[in-house]
């Protein structure tokens, strides 16, 4: 196998770029390389030089391009006409629509009729700059009563999103609504509304929830309306009333997962029923097992009540051996109690929840849990990678220890 | 003298000084500069603050809603292209001159706009009563060399607006960029586009050359670039996606990135800020973290590991380590020490200083991502060929229940959505766990990322009935053959065994999971005989186009843009500044007049991206220009990670 082909595929290689090993030198060791002084050299210069001082050597710009053509450039960086400007051009589609791609300043006020109106919707729709489509698209708004403009819009979805987000950024919100009801979109324009009023975030629960609540009743009720959605803004409301209940500054317009670690830190004895209870929080915003065990794990390993994630973790089956029980996975169990700092003992109780002896080895050997990588060799009777493993653990160390007895053992018949 | 080309590049900065100047030369002597600071940091990599005060700026300010009096009535603000940020300059403006209603005839208030003025700003300027009392300036700066051969516009904005908001009103500045380019480097004579974007913005590019075409100018093509691909991102969200598993990639995974600087925040990473939190403490402790230039001309540390897989990275700093610890145990006379000091010291503790960063990189890398990286890449992969589509939902669902980050795991869901499709009740499933997570509010999220073409929305059987929609039915049936794969495949971007895939391939950027769009482009580009071969091999891409002085061919008459928009049909495509593959490939089955701009000559290619590139898709264009010993230069808007992507849908 080609170890260097893929690095983190196998755990042999993580220890191996991480062992003290006379081919590869270990972060640690390059660093004190990297820290240790030149001769000669003294702290202050050590810090005072930044790498981002160097500073790189430019040409001339008359070797970059001549006189004429960097004023050239610069006309056109200004949207400005050259020199001699014609009296009084032809005001035809195609000047017009020039001109606005060029940036210069152009009067569409020649352009009445809905003929040629249309027409420079099309060149500016042709053509693809952005700025010149919204320049064509207010200007008609400004010359053509909305039901014509609508449906010239309607047809044509590049002006019509180039007009939408205008409308959006600029917060003329009433505006879009009305454009997108017209258009038969009001789901889309429920949740335009939704996020305009969520970008102004800020102030009272109270006030949310009021906003919340008139969204719902007044745009996420129609036909039409997704109901997932809708069944998302419901919650919305719950959580909104949730939070208006408990009052606490620090959980106003958080995620219910934060609201439920508040809850597992703070409330965490309180039975189910009393609205500040983990578990009312759980079933109110119908929070999945999976998230709920997830939360508790690391509020309480955080704050170390191992022993609540223990008991709540763990049980003993009926010969009396502790077992993981949880609804997250065990691999991603075993990351994170590795993250957190979990006794040894926990994570060889989680790892031992893996039932192939392959994985269960591999895990082990990526967590280093020692125990678990010598029982699992011993039960493979394999000696060899043993007396190997031997060799990466401190000779003073008692998994050090339990490997020696291990490997004397008369009771295992080795294979190797 | 005919210059290097890099040093071109790198010299791009001197024009945009010259624009800059010119501006700073209308707005009166003496001035104070008030400048958005998300615009300080490429704005030093074209003038420093003594530049500044050489053109008349007495005092910079940090743009802030709540600045008060500065130190001169002149005022010259500098911002991006936001309406926000543009309202927020105007209400400033109003503000001073109700307190001074005198200074509206001074003609002291000035807003650079980068890179345009649109037109909703004059309109808002005029209705706010301040047309012919402020000044708008645009400010379109040059391309800028980050990297070798690596070119950034630093406009980060634009794939929210283009991609998100479907705003397109600041398309014309790539345009305009690339056409200022041409003039240093010269036009390539062959151009393709790849998107609805990238033909406009060829069709405006094309406007400009029309336009300025003056007889100074020389009709000669660039004897340095052959080619220019432009691309929209859209084309290809699959390497926005995907985990990269090059060392800058995950760099960029990792730590902040902005104009080419890496700040160096060990404790405080991407990962970590985009999880749940469980503290209820405020943290406010801002550590000062060391900032690193990605630069290899500056740091040739970065160059030598940049495009490597992570696995390789870390022996290459140790053999690099060894190197100089047997320098350190050299016992040094007074005179070789003399000569040391005064050659090599200084050279020696820069290193020495990259080696230590890019170690503490490596470190966070692996101690971040170590844990997840297999089961990732594995679930990717599968992904992107259509396996086990049940397990793969059960990975991201988990991931969504367990271990939730703000933006890589709406990455995750997007990717499964694009190619193996997600089920109404599956996608609001993730949906429910993502926002009891982070919070009900982010609903519109989604809706986001259904525009931007990251998530197909699914359907409920109940709205596919509804009369309203009874047009759209076909496109809401699910689709029992993934359009994903049969392109993919027809593009040959699917290594058949990822595992087996060597270092010599494009794919290795994603762990031999997929070969990004652009290099594949490029490949065909540089390693055809015709164009013929190329559109062929390209033929599954949708809106591919061509462009370019090899048309010149087929050009009936003058074709001026007016004469072009008055020929113009409606619905029709407009091809000013490019054509139709596929009809042009018809076309050149009887016609092999083209065939003499192929293999191309000179072998180098420029890409731009719209909408930003990433470090992945970086590295294997380095592996097509080395196998095809060709150049390839890559420029984009700015340098975009999948999560910066996803941020963008916020």
């Amino acid at each position: 196998m080609d170890e260097e082909d893929d690095y983190w595929n196998t755990s042999e290689t993580k220890e191996k770029a991480f062992s003290f090993d006379d081919d590869v030198l270990s972060p640690q060791e390059i660093l004190a390389i990297g820290k240790n002084q030149s001769p000669g050299q003294s702290d202050d210069l050590f810090t005072s030089t930044s790498i981002s001082n160097v500073k790189t050597v430019t040409l001339p710009l008359s070797s970059l391009v001549s006189p004429k053509v960097l004023d050239l450039i610069l006309l056109a960086q200004s949207g400005k006409d050259p020199k001699p400007v014609q009296a009084d051009p032809e005001q035809t589609v195609a000047v017009t629509i020039k001109r606005l791609v060029l940036g210069r300043p152009a009067s569409l006020y020649g352009h009445r009729s809905l003929k040629s109106k249309t027409e420079l919707l099309e060149a500016a729709l042709a053509v693809g700059d952005g700025n010149a489509i919204l320049t064509v698209v207010l200007f008609l708004i400004q010359t053509l009563n909305k039901k014509l403009v609508y449906e010239l819009l309607s047809s044509r979805p590049l002006a019509l999103n180039q007009y939408i987000s205008f409308l959006q950024n600029e917060g003329k919100i009433s505006e879009l609504t009305d454009l997108l009801t017209m258009l038969g979109r009001s789901p889309d324009a429920a949740m335009y509304q939704f996020q305009q009023q969520m970008r102004a975030q800020g102030g009272s629960v109270d006030g949310s929830l009021r906003k919340v609540t008139n969204l719902v009743a007044n745009h996420f009720n129609q036909p039409g309306t997704d109901a997932h959605q809708a069944k998302m803004l419901a919650d919305y409301v719950k959580l909104l009333e949730w939070q208006k209940f408990a009052a606490k500054p620090i959980l106003d317009h958080k995620s219910a997962l934060y609201c439920l670690a508040y809850c597992c830190t703070n409330h965490w004895h309180e039975g189910a029923g009393n609205m500040m209870s983990p578990l009312t929080l759980c079933q109110r915003q119908q929070i999945s097992p999976l998230q709920y065990d997830w939360v508790v794990l690391n509020v309480h390993a955080k704050s170390g009540k191992w022993d609540i994630v223990e008991s709540l973790f763990t049980k003993k089956d009926w010969l009396g051996r502790t077992t993981v029980s949880s609804h997250i996975p065990v691999e991603s169990l075993l990351a994170r109690l590795s993250e957190l700092k979990a006794s040894r003992q926990l994570l060889a109780t989680c790892v031992n929840k893996v039932a192939a002896s392959h994985d269960r080895l591999r895990l082990a050997l990526a967590y280093k849990i020692h125990a678990v990588v010598i029982e699992t060799y011993a039960k493979q009777k394999d000696r060899q990678a043993l007396t190997n493993y031997k060799m990466t653990l401190n000779p003073q160390s008692e998994d050090y220890i339990l490997v020696e007895n291990t490997l004397r053992d008369n009771a295992v018949k080795w294979k190797n | 003298m005919e210059q290097p080309l890099a040093l071109k590049l790198t010299s791009l900065c001197v024009i945009s000084q010259c624009k800059l100047e010119r501006i700073l030369s209308l707005c009166g002597d003496k001035k104070d500069l008030i400048i958005d600071p998300s615009l300080i940091k490429p704005l030093e990599r074209i003038c420093g603050v003594s530049w500044l005060r050489q053109h008349g700026i007495d005092k910079i300010y940090k743009m802030d809603p709540q600045l008060g009096p500065t130190a001169n009535t002149n005022r010259v603000y500098f911002i991006p292209a936001c309406v926000q940020k543009y309202k927020c300059v105007l209400d400033q403006i109003s503000s001073v001159l109700s307190q001074n209603t005198t200074l509206s005839d001074k003609n002291c208030f000035h807003i650079i706009i980068l890179p345009k003025v649109v037109c909703s700003f004059d309109a808002l300027l005029e209705n706010r009563g301040l047309h012919g009392i402020v000044m708008l300036h645009p400010f379109t700066w040059e391309l800028m060399a980050l990297d070798e051969q690596l070119l950034s516009l630093e406009l980060p904005f634009l794939f929210k607006q283009f991609f998100v908001e479907q705003n397109h009103s600041l398309l014309s500045s790539i345009p305009m960029a690339l056409w200022s380019l041409f003039h240093v480097i010269g036009r390539p004579k062959a151009i393709f586009s790849a998107g609805k974007l990238s033909a406009s913005v060829l069709d405006i590019l094309e406007v400009y050359n029309e336009t300025y075409n003056r007889d100074f100018l020389t009709e000669q093509s660039s004897t340095e670039i052959g080619a220019l691909i432009v691309i929209d991102r859209s084309q290809d969200y699959a390497s926005s996606l995907l985990t990269p598993a090059t060392y800058s990639g995950l760099l960029s995974e990792i730590f902040n990135i902005s104009c080419g600087h890496l700040e160096l925040n060990v404790e405080d990473t991407k990962i970590k800020k985009g999880k749940l939190n469980f503290d209820f403490e405020e943290q406010n402790a801002q550590t000062k973290s060391t900032i690193m230039t990605l630069d290899s001309s500056i740091d040739s540390l970065y160059g030598e590991i940049k495009h490597r897989h992570f696995s390789e990275v870390l022996s290459v700093l140790s053999s690099k380590a060894k190197l100089l610890k047997n320098e350190d145990i050299k016992a040094l006379g007074i005179q070789e020490m003399k000569h040391f000091v005064a050659t090599k010291l200084q050279q020696v503790t820069l290193f020495k200083q990259s080696l230590v960063n890019h170690v503490l990189a490596c470190e966070t890398i692996i101690s971040e991502m170590s844990n997840k990286f297999e089961n990732l890449k594995l679930a990717e992969t599968e992904m992107l060929n259509n396996k086990n589509k049940k397990s793969n939902f059960t990975f991201v669902d988990e991931n969504f229940g367990t271990d939730i980050h703000i933006y890589n795991s709406l990455r995750l869901m997007c990717l499964l959505s694009l190619t193996q499709g997600l089920s109404y009740d599956e996608y609001n499933t993730l949906v429910n766990k993502y926002l009891l997570a982070f919070g009900y509010k982010f609903l519109y999220i989604f809706s986001n990322l259904i525009t931007a073409g990251f998530l197909i929305q699914p359907s409920s059987l109940k709205l596919s009935l509804n009369i309203s929609n009874l047009g759209n039915l076909s496109d809401r049936l699910p689709k029992w053959q993934n359009s994903f794969q049969t392109t993919a495949n027809k593009l040959k971007q699917l290594p058949s065994q990822p595992e087996n895939v060597g270092k010599s391939t494009p794919s290795y950027v994603f762990n031999g999971g997929y070969v990004p769009l652009i290099s594949v482009i490029c490949s065909a580009v540089l390693t055809s005989d015709s164009l013929l071969e190329i559109l062929t091999k390209l033929s599954a891409l949708p809106d591919l186009k061509v462009g370019g002085k090899i048309l010149d061919t087929f050009k009936v008459g003058m074709e001026t843009f007016n004469e072009k928009l008055s020929n113009l049909k409606p619905q029709n495509d407009f091809e000013f500044g490019c054509r139709d593959a596929k009809n042009l490939s018809k076309l050149l089955k009887n016609d092999t007049k083209l065939n003499s701009v192929f293999p191309l000559k000179p072998k180098s290619v420029l890409v731009y991206v719209i909408g930003g590139v990433n470090y992945a898709e970086i590295a294997a264009c380095d592996v097509v220009q080395k196998t095809t010993g060709s150049k390839i230069y890559i420029a984009s808007d700015c340098i975009a990670s999948g999560s910066d992507l996803m941020a963008a849908s916020n």
